[in-house]
């Protein structure tokens, strides 16, 4: 069994392979790759649950198809079969949070010192969000 | 700024699109408020964000009440990037003293459509290339970044950010041509344009 590995919400890697140019992981590493865990409710994070109406249609060869399960929370995934690399995007949930109902996602980013900040622990400020760069 | 409005309950928070934070060493000099590093791009994916500078207005409660809006953020930026916006200052000095937003209610709701497939997309070719890069794959990594580009030519956090890991220049020929791609495809920006 082969390793790969998973740019989501974090970089992880987890035994799987590509079959046919699909992604094929356990349904134990769901839960490390993506975020989400595969119950029989669905697929769920925490206490959201995202029912899946055909849980069949997500397996792969004793597995799970990881593109087929990021499809079932409405992400994309993109696999670069030769590097073994698969890159999933944030939920149309997670990426609609912001466009479609205000509310302001949460950023979990290392600061200058390398230490991990969440915004969430900013509650009850006024903040000016400011995206930038050096180019 | 941050100082002077920080009795207000005022915070800034700057999210800088780099690999590394020595690309904005210079910045961060004396600088208090949270600097997050975010080489992934998570943000642009998150806030639908093609362009920067840009800033977004969070309240207390987390909710956006002015979103992505073209404006350079405060004025130790202005020393960073050269451009300053003193209507946006203005606008945000009033918002922290009072709480009112200078933005009617409808023209928040809506004023960002959000990334299109293709932008999407392109950020998993990004991401890819930037794995591909940090592991030496310089060949795969181009081949990412080319099919990013394909997919969001007019996405500056797409094609000017890579400018500088493929050996090309954002200050230079290539940024100027992605200028002038942009102009002709009707200078584009999502999001509210800068205050006047």
């Amino acid at each position: 069994m082969g390793e790969i590995v998973v740019l989501a919400e974090n970089e992880t890697r987890v035994a799987g392979e590509v079959i046919d140019g699909r992604v094929r992981v356990d349904g134990a590493s769901l839960d490390k790759a993506l975020g989400w865990e595969l119950k029989p409710q669905g697929l769920c994070r925490g206490e959201v649950c995202v029912p899946v109406a055909d849980q069949a249609a997500l397996e792969l060869d004793g597995g799970y198809d990881l593109a087929a399960v990021a499809s079932a929370l409405d992400s994309t995934a993109l696999v670069d079969a030769d590097l073994g690399v698969v890159a999933v995007s944030r939920s149309g949930a997670e990426r609609g949070a912001a466009v479609h109902d205000m509310v302001a996602p949460e950023l979990v980013l290392p600061d200058l010192t390398g230490t991990q900040v969440s915004t969430a622990g900013f509650k009850g400020k006024k903040k000016l969000l400011v995206v930038f760069a050096s180019w | 700024m941050a100082d002077e409005l920080a009795d207000t309950g005022f915070m800034v928070i700057a999210v800088a699109l780099e690999q590394n934070k020595e690309a904005i060493a210079d910045f961060v000099d004396g600088i208090t408020y949270p600097v997050l590093i975010d080489a992934n791009h998570t943000v642009t994916e998150l806030y639908s964000i093609t362009n920067i500078p840009t800033v977004v207005w969070i309240d207390e409660n987390d909710r956006i009440v002015r979103p992505n809006t073209a404006a350079p953020g405060t004025d130790t930026f202005k020393d960073f990037t050269g451009v300053s916006c003193e209507p946006h200052m203005d606008a945000l000095r009033h918002w922290a003293h009072t709480g009112e937003v200078d933005i009617d209610a409808d023209e928040v709701a809506g004023a960002v459509a959000g990334l299109s497939e293709g932008e999407v997309q392109a950020r998993l070719h990004y991401r890819i290339a930037l794995h591909a890069r940090r592991t030496g794959d310089d060949e795969a990594a181009r081949g990412h970044f080319d099919a990013a580009a394909g997919f969001a030519p007019h996405d500056f956090t797409i094609r000017r950010s890579a400018m500088p890991l493929t050996g090309g220049d954002p200050f230079g020929a290539d940024f100027f041509a992605l200028y002038e791609e942009w102009q002709a495809g009707g200078r584009k920006y999502d999001g509210l344009p800068t205050p006047t």
